[in-house]
Formats: C-alpha cells, sequence, structure tokens
C-alpha cells in the first residue's frame, strides 16, 4: 500500500514550502519511503518538463518605450528620460562587459598555465577568477532566490536550482549570465564566510552523474550533471566543505 | 523634480519585470496584442498606485495588477468567456490531495512537445492555468500565488494540486493509445 504521505508531501518539498527544521525532517522521510521517492522524483521531472517546455512569451521590443512614454504627462522630453534609463541598464551592463573581457585578457595571459584538465573545469575555473578580478560578480545581485531564479529562466534555456541557504552558511549572493567553455549558461553565486562560490549552470542532455571532485590552479571544483543540466561548482573553500555545499545545493528543489 | 524621481525609481523597480509581466497576459489573454494592452494599462496603474507600494516582492505586486488589469479588460470587451468559475461546491481539498497519480508523471510528459503543452494549457481552466504558470515558471511560493490570485492560501494549494492533475488528465485524453504506464 502507497504511502499515505506520497500524495502531498513531495508536492510541498518540491515546491519548496517547507522551512527548516520541517524541511529537513520531510527530506529524511523522502529518504526512507521508496512511495515518497518516487513521487518527488516524478514532481521535479514534470516540474522541470514544464519549465524547459512551457514557451516563455517575452515582451515585444517596443513596448517598454511604449509604456516610458505613457507614462505621466507631466514629464521632461522623452530622449531625456530614455538617456537616463539606458544609463541604468544598457550602460551599466556594458562597462561590466569590458571590465570583465580586460579581466579575462589579464588573467588569461598572466596567471593560468596551459594544459587544461577537462575543458569544462577549467572553462569554470576561468569564469570563476574572471567573476573575482573584474569584480562582475552578479547581474543579478540579491539574496532572493526568487528574483534570481526568473531572472536567470527569462534568459536561458536552463532553469538551475537557486535557493538562499543561509540557514546554512551559504546565503545566496545572486546570480549572472556567463560563458563555460563555449556553453551559455547561468553562474549562481553563493558565499560561505568570505569565500566565493560560483555555481555554473549549462545545458547537457545526458543522464544524471554523480558528483566528481578535482582540485587545479589553487581552486576546488565539485560537478555533476542532473536533470540534463550540467553543474560546475567551483571556489577555495576546503574540498569536503565544497562537496557537501554541492549536494546542498544539487536538489532537491530543482 | 519630484515626479522625475518617482518615475525612475518606478522604472528601474518595474521594467525589470516586464517579461514576467508580458508572460502572464500572454497566457492569460492568449494573444500578444491583448496582452500588450493589458501589460500597458498594468504598468499604467501600477504607476498610479506606485506609492501604495510598501516594501516586499515588487513583482508579486505588479503580477496580481496584471492580473486584475486582465479581469477588467475581459470584463471591458465582453469578450463572454467564462472565467474564474468559484471552486466546485464540496469538494474537500484533501480529497483532491488524496488523489495520487497511479503513471509516473516524468514518463507521461516526457514525450511531449512544446507545443501541445501549450495547446493544453490553453485548453486548461484559466485559474489552474494561473497557478500552474506562477508557480512552475515565475517560481513563486503558495503564500505568493495565493496573494496574486486574491484567495485563501489552502485553496491556492489544493488548485494548483488540481490544475497539475487536470493537465495530466488532458494529457492522457489526448493519448489514450499512450498509456504512460508500462513505458
Amino acid at each position: 500500500m502507497a504511502c499515505d504521505r506520497s500524495a502531498t508531501l513531495p508536492a510541498l518539498l518540491a515546491d519548496g514550502a517547507f522551512r527548516q527544521p520541517r524541511r529537513f525532517l520531510a527530506e529524511r522521510h523522502v529518504g526512507r519511503c521508496p512511495d515518497c521517492a518516487m513521487a518527488l522524483d516524478e514532481r521535479h521531472a514534470a516540474k522541470t518538463m514544464l519549465r524547459t517546455k512551457l514557451p516563455f512569451h517575452r515582451a515585444p521590443p517596443g513596448l517598454a518605450a511604449r509604456i516610458g512614454a505613457a507614462l505621466p504627462r507631466e514629464t521632461p522630453p522623452v530622449v531625456a528620460r530614455r538617456r537616463g534609463l539606458s544609463q541604468t541598464f544598457a550602460g551599466g551592463l556594458a562597462s561590466g562587459t569590458i571590465g570583465a573581457l580586460a579581466g579575462v585578457a589579464a588573467t588569461l595571459l598572466a596567471v593560468l598555465p596551459l594544459g587544461a584538465p577537462d575543458a569544462a573545469v577549467q572553462g569554470a575555473i576561468d569564469s570563476h577568477i574572471r567573476s573575482l578580478m573584474a569584480d562582475h560578480l552578479t547581474d543579478v545581485a540579491t539574496s532572493d532566490q526568487h528574483t534570481v531564479k526568473p531572472w536567470l529562466s527569462a534568459r536561458l534555456d536552463v532553469s538551475p536550482p537557486v535557493r538562499d541557504m543561509a540557514d546554512l552558511g551559504f546565503p545566496l549572493v545572486g546570480g549572472r549570465l556567463d560563458y563555460v567553455a563555449g556553453h551559455k549558461g547561468a553562474a549562481v553565486v553563493y558565499r560561505h564566510a568570505k569565500h566565493v562560490i560560483n555555481v555554473f549552470a549549462w545545458a547537457a542532455p545526458g543522464s544524471d552523474t554523480g558528483f566528481a571532485e578535482r582540485a587545479h590552479q589553487g581552486f576546488n571544483v565539485v560537478s555533476w550533471r542532473r536533470g540534463g543540466i550540467a553543474y560546475c561548482a567551483v571556489s577555495d573553500l576546503e574540498p569536503d566543505q565544497l562537496a557537501a555545499f554541492a549536494r546542498l545545493a544539487s536538489g532537491p528543489a530543482s | 523634480m519630484a515626479h522625475d524621481d518617482r518615475k525612475r525609481r518606478f522604472e528601474l523597480l518595474a521594467l525589470p519585470h516586464l517579461d514576467a509581466a508580458f508572460n502572464l497576459a500572454r497566457w492569460l489573454a492568449g494573444n500578444s496584442a491583448d496582452a500588450e494592452d493589458v501589460v500597458q494599462d498594468a504598468y499604467l496603474r501600477a504607476y498610479r498606485y506606485f506609492d501604495s507600494f510598501h516594501g516586499g516582492e515588487f513583482r508579486v505586486w505588479l503580477l496580481s495588477i496584471v492580473r486584475n488589469c486582465f479581469l477588467d479588460w475581459v470584463k471591458d470587451n465582453r469578450s463572454g468567456r467564462l472565467l474564474f468559475q468559484p471552486e466546485p461546491a464540496g469538494e474537500a481539498d484533501d480529497m483532491l490531495w488524496s488523489e495520487r497519480p497511479r503513471d509516473p508523471e516524468s514518463l507521461l510528459l516526457d514525450s511531449i512537445d512544446s507545443q501541445t503543452l501549450e495547446q493544453l494549457m490553453l485548453r486548461l481552466p484559466i485559474e489552474y492555468r494561473e497557478v500552474l504558470l506562477l508557480r512552475e515558471v515565475e517560481d513563486l511560493s503558495y503564500k505568493e500565488i495565493a496573494v496574486i490570485v486574491n484567495t485563501p492560501l489552502g485553496t491556492t494549494m489544493s488548485r494548483l494540486a488540481r490544475a497539475r492533475l487536470a493537465l495530466r488528465k488532458l494529457w492522457l485524453d489526448a493519448h489514450p493509445s499512450e498509456p504512460a504506464h508500462g513505458l
């Protein structure tokens, strides 16, 4: 007979409805109950399917300008307003990008030795260094997972888990778009004490894998694949701390 | 000027959520032209009531205005569409929760393509469609969804469960020859 909690508990867990310590208790139950474990897997799969396959309708190009123009009548000329806006958004982004590129060039030439262990790992380490050197850690800087995740999902074809784990010692710092070894993907940024952790995520069809740990160039890297997304967590944290973090960051709310 | 400041603050807060607002309106209205009208109306209204926004998640505040504008738009256009039917009377919430799906959803939905999924979504009652979107796409919490759809938390949660079952059922009905179990 099916576990009578399997109808509700996995859905609540997958929807992130539990706070600690209830989440811990729920996860412990799922860990011991095959019915609930199966139901939770199904829920995650269904959620991933909806997120990846449901069309996201972006606003048409001119809509922001039309809204801006329609806002209040008692405003200065449109030109002045729009310059202000573009400075805020596009200007900020552009200078960030240029800074990032300059940082990459300098970093790659000066610091990195040749001979990559693995294109993805090397790419992740490069991006990690770049994010620190160029002071371009986040495009969206907030500890609110409900802001970071949709922000990333709207701009990428992957939707990696984003969870503020401040209660576990890993507060969320924000997210940004990044390239890792030729893949356009997300970087979700966490902190642990003074250490920055970048979790890179990009679309990588294939079956799920376990956690692979590596050390390279003074950084520790944990990589895994889950739900068609490849992940790479990079930090100068201690290996076992990073390994523990990766397991927390990877689920169960995917 | 004070007006400039206010407008600038509003734009900084509101424009980053334009895609989310449009997506919701597009799913509710069913086409882009109407969705644009709804969103534009919503932004003007949000700007008018901007002073009543007292912190919290701006996206939630904005999306609830988008939804209200959509309702008004439907009323004004007398489209004759039947919207937001009351919850079926006597249907206990826990009855729904106990209806445990027998087919693994993962297998069921794996083979679906985007177009079919969109069709199925558009066939769902609109109150199901919106909670599914807000939860799965916008990743909002139960509490936030309840605020946007202006419904008590418990009702919102059971509506979401019901919406998930309804989507499964539509898919099963559309594919009677492909039972998901046994795949």
